[in-house]
């Protein structure tokens, strides 16, 4: 092994290859390799090539980065289905690092944000600009756009102004404070889905917690680095470890799967590999990283550790109920393991009669910019999960992730009359009782 | 390197994206779940029989090397180009080409994923009995090729026993067509029998016409732990002795139970010496029955835990464990070499205990997995290729494993065939004779002997 070749990954990052036994399992989870049956396309074939590209004898190539973006969506699927424990994303996220260093990147000019922004720009004020500057530190926003897999007319709208505005920093619950928690709401909920926050909020100040919304928050920086721009990414870290890694609270609530699944443990591993590669990271921000690991929880899995905070909801006998399904982002079950807690939520509410639909655990295709640049996959993708999410035959279906909302609702068949939201806000809705208008009304949930 | 001229031709039959040449791609053929890895020259993944056929004719009359590959998941080298040539991946052709309900058949192509497959059929009631554990990723051809038989086997045998016929492409470009629809079939010689179990050097089978059985009404299975594997042996013994036909009996040792559980933390009890997992299938009383009389049984060899499963949730928990088994293994090292010698039922316990002496012999972590209800046994040696002294070490216990098994009346392989593996083991089984009848067959089917070269012989 020559010395630049050690200095690509981790040692521990690179142990990675010599475990995997080729022995395929984990093609069946790859929802990429199901759709283009192509050994490149599959978790094992990538591994075979980083095996290859660590000990040197294949170059990073454009090809490789063909490979390492347009055939895999970093869901994770493959992680959880090896049993030899490879870290396929590990591997996968610290190879495009590598790419997006030598080859630039010319792909970041398409992605999702930047989209979305052309949108928002065009609709209103000048601070959603500034923010995405800030994020993207690039010029090309308004930048000629392709779409691909996302139709931008399904694109929602803008948050009036961002959700945290609305709030003050700090929201006592009514009675007694059983508990302490901050509030990563993450971009998604402050700029596209308010309703989502407002939900956490009275959800959880409905069952006691004060909740606490730090101001100056921003992007959990996953989609950043996923692109493999690791620099800005770290910008990002270092924000969210100042407001959030904080020893006196109960927990650091996150009600978006992508960044929970960013907080709870792409931090500590991306910090802990640059240090190791003698980038300049201290123990003490690896140290704040762990203890932020430690405090995160889903929104959804406090609520459901904490059934017995919320009011009882009104019991309808006889009254219809409203069915919903539910669909596991793979940030969530995956990246976090949560996929019991939704589900109580849901079975616990008295107007909903939940149906587990069949194969809720795929993706959905969508994988941030994925669906933008590499829109023909990403659509057969989609299309599959909407064939079975259309099955299920439910009026509502719950999530816990703002990237698979937007790209399950942006593909559901209109004359199905079927609202995507989130878990949270199902309940919200449930204990406010309006849940039937919403329902009867037929209003998106924006 | 293929010949651009040739390559040309490939490109026009299969497609801009049907043939793959980039080193990236190559290096992704280069491997099946076996150790060795060899480099092919160019990879086409071809959409149906006709595009094979011509695909065929080209290599046949370039003398180039051809090697069928489904999922590439089989254990002994089988799917990789040791000579080079072409690998033609079948994953593509995955078409349920006719299914009937009344007739209980299905026609399929060959590069359709087993439990694909077991999905569909499931919904209309029925299902197709081969189930290897590899079955969520090894397409239907492979498994033909390789005759698999997984847990279920005991009571529903190989796949050999649910082919009715086949569709396949000789080395010269010919397509023929083996075999029907119907149950009852002696018109001719069997010829689709000689492509099951022929690890792609006879032909590449395109379509397999599959036999399919009602779902049985009703299962279940018992989990029962052993302070001592030698009543465990006994146990299976006395089962299949009984008169009781399980659909599966499968063993798992120390060893591996420990590294399941550490692995997946599915709550198995790491003291014990030896697990049975036990499953009965048919008529709900009669399956109780059997049940019950299973577990007198466990509990008169010496079980120390019984439990079983009362519904379908804890059906999977039970199975999950086995299913998983030999991936966690290479968990614990980076290799893990998996063998599958077969002996009589009534001498597992002799090579169970022969395969642990063998382990202390060369100083190796051995675990034993064993389809036990066939005598299938699964020793799983783990070690790290890049230690070259243990790796010797290793290999040498393979080759007094093999001697034991056939010792004991046994085979080489139960069901993951020779390939380049076994290869060297072959004259323990194979006289001059057979030999002989196997190069004749080769010399008429394949005279170029194009057709995965390198393997068996
Ligand atoms: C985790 C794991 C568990 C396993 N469990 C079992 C088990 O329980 N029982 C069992 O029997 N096996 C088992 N196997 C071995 C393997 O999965 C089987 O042999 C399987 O049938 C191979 O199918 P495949 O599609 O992967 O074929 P491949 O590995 O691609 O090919 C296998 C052989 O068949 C040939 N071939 C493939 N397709 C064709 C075709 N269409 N026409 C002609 N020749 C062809 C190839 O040239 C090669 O020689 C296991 C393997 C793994 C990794
Ligand atoms: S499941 Fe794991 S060990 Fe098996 S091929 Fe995939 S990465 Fe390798
Ligand atoms: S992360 Fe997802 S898309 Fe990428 S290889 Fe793994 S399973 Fe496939």
């Amino acid at each position: 092994m020559t010395k630049q070749q050690k200095e690509l990954l981790s040692e521990r990052t690179n142990e990675h290859v010599y475990h995997c036994a080729k022995c395929g399992l984990c093609l069946d989870a790859c929802p990429v390799y199901k759709e283009l049956l192509v050994e490149s396309a599959s978790p094992r074939g990538k591994v075979q090539l980083a095996k290859h590209i660590i000990e040197g004898d294949l170059e990073i190539s454009k090809k490789m980065e063909d490979i390492l973006f347009s055939q895999c969506l970093l869901c994770g699927s493959c992680v959880i289905a090896c049993p030899s424990g490879v870290k396929q994303n590990e591997l996968f996220s610290g190879l495009r690092w590598r790419t997006a260093q030598r080859h630039g990147m010319p792909l970041a000019k398409k992605l999702f944000f930047q989209v979305l922004s052309r949108r928002w720009l065009m609709s209103t004020s000048s601070w959603f600009g500034k923010w995405v500057r800030k994020i993207f530190s690039g010029p090309a926003i308004e930048s000629r756009i392709e779409v691909g897999n996302l139709p931008v007319s399904a694109i929602p709208p803008l948050n009036d102004k961002p959700f945290n505005a609305a709030y003050p920093e700090i929201v006592m619950p009514e009675d007694e404070i059983r508990a302490r928690i901050l509030y990563f709401h993450g971009c998604a909920t402050n700029y596209v889905f308010a309703d989502v926050g407002k939900a956490v909020v009275s959800v959880l100040t409905n069952m006691g917690v004060q909740v606490e919304i730090p101001r100056g928050q921003s992007c959990c920086g996953l989609p950043i680095f996923l692109s493999g721009d690791r620099k800005t990414a770290i910008r990002c870290i270092t924000e969210a470890l100042g407001l959030f890694a904080r020893d006196d609270v109960d927990a650091v609530i996150v009600d978006c799967a992508t960044c929970g699944s960013a907080l709870r443990h792409e931090y500590a591993h991306i910090l802990r590999e640059l240090k190791d590669l003698g980038e300049d990271v201290s123990e003490d921000m690896i140290e704040k990283a762990q203890l932020l690991q430690s405090k995160v929880r889903d929104v959804s899995e406090y609520v459901a550790a904490h059934m017995d905070w919320l009011a009882a909801m009104p019991s309808r006998d006889g009254a219809r109920k409203i069915r919903v399904a539910y669909h596991d982002p793979c940030h969530l079950m995956k990246g976090q393991g949560v996929t019991m807690q939704p589900r109580t939520i849901l079975k616990s509410i008295p107007s909903v009669e939940y149906v587990e639909m069949e194969k809720a655990g795929t993706c959905c295709g969508g994988g941030g910019e994925f669906q933008i640049e590499f829109g023909d996959t990403s659509a057969l993708i989609t299309n599959r999960k909407i064939g079975y999410i259309h099955d299920a035959n439910a009026q509502i279906l719950a999530t816990g992730c703002p990237g698979c909302n937007i790209t399950i609702r942006a593909h559901l068949d209109k004359n199905k009359n079927m609202q995507v939201l989130h878990t949270i806000q199902v309940l919200q809705k449930s204990i406010d009782g309006t849940l039937d208008n919403f329902i009867d009304s037929g209003i998106t949930a924006d | 390197m293929v010949e651009e001229k040739i390559a040309k031709e490939l490109r026009a039959i299969a497609g801009g994206d049907g043939y793959l040449d980039s080193r990236e791609d190559l290096l992704n053929y280069s491997y099946d779940s076996s150790v060795d890895e060899a480099m092919p020259d160019a990879v086409v993944l071809p959409n149906s029989t006709e595009q094979i056929s011509k695909i065929m004719k080209i290599a046949d009359r370039e003398k180039i090397p051809v090697i069928a590959r489904g999922a590439g998941t089989n254990l002994s080298g089988g799917s990789i180009a040791v000579k080079g040539g072409i690998v033609i991946a079948l994953t593509r052709m995955n078409a349920i080409k006719e299914f009937s309900k009344e007739n209980r058949y299905a026609i399929v192509e060959a590069g359709l994923v087993n439990l694909d497959f077991q999905n569909y059929a499931m919904k209309q009631g029925l299902f197709f009995p081969p189930d290897p554990s590899s079955w969520a990723v090894a397409t239907i051809g492979g498994n033909i090729a390789e005759n698999a038989g997984g847990p279920r086997g005991v009571k529903y045998g190989v796949t050999r026993d649910w082919i009715l016929g086949l569709k396949a492409v000789l080395a010269d470009g010919t397509v023929i067509q083996t075999g029907g629809v119907t149950f009852k079939n002696v018109t001719g010689v069997d010829l689709t029998s000689l492509f099951c179990g022929s690890e792609g050097l006879l032909g590449i089978v395109t379509e397999a016409t599959l036999k399919l059985l009602p779902l049985p009404p009703f299962k279940q299975s018992l989990q029962v732990f052993y302070p001592k594997i030698d009543d465990a042996s006994k146990t299976v013994a006395r089962i299949i002795g009984s008169g009781i036909v399980p659909v599966a009996l499968e063993l798992m040792d120390r060893v591996v139970i420990n590294v399941v559980e550490d692995a997946k933390k599915i709550g198995l009890p790491k003291d014990v010496a030896a697990m049975l997992l036990v499953m009965v299938d048919g008529i709900e009383s009669e399956c109780r029955n059997q049940v019950r009389l299973i577990e007198q049984i466990c509990k008169e060899e010496g079980a120390s835990r019984v439990a079983i499963a009362e519904n379908e949730t804890q059906e999977e928990a039970l199975w999950l464990g086995r299913r998983s088994a030999l991936g966690c293994m290479s968990q614990l090292r980076p290799n893990c070499l998996l063998e599958d010698v077969t002996v009589p039922v009534s001498n597992l316990p002799v090579m169970i205990k022969g395969i642990y002496e063998i382990a202390t012999k060369y100083n190796l972590t051995i675990g034993v997995m064993a389809h036990a209800g066939d005598g299938n046994t699964h020793p799983m040696i783990v070690t790290d290729k890049r230690d070259k002294e243990e790796w010797e070490r290793a290999e040498k216990a393979i080759g007094d494993i093999f001697k034991l098994a056939v010792d004991l009346g046994g085979t080489l392989s139960g069901e993951h065939g020779v390939g380049i593996s076994k290869k060297p083991f072959m004259n323990l089984i194979y006289g001059e004779a057979e030999f002989r009848v196997l190069k004749d067959l080769k010399k008429v089917l394949d005279p170029n002997g194009i057709l995965n070269p390198g393997k068996i012989m």
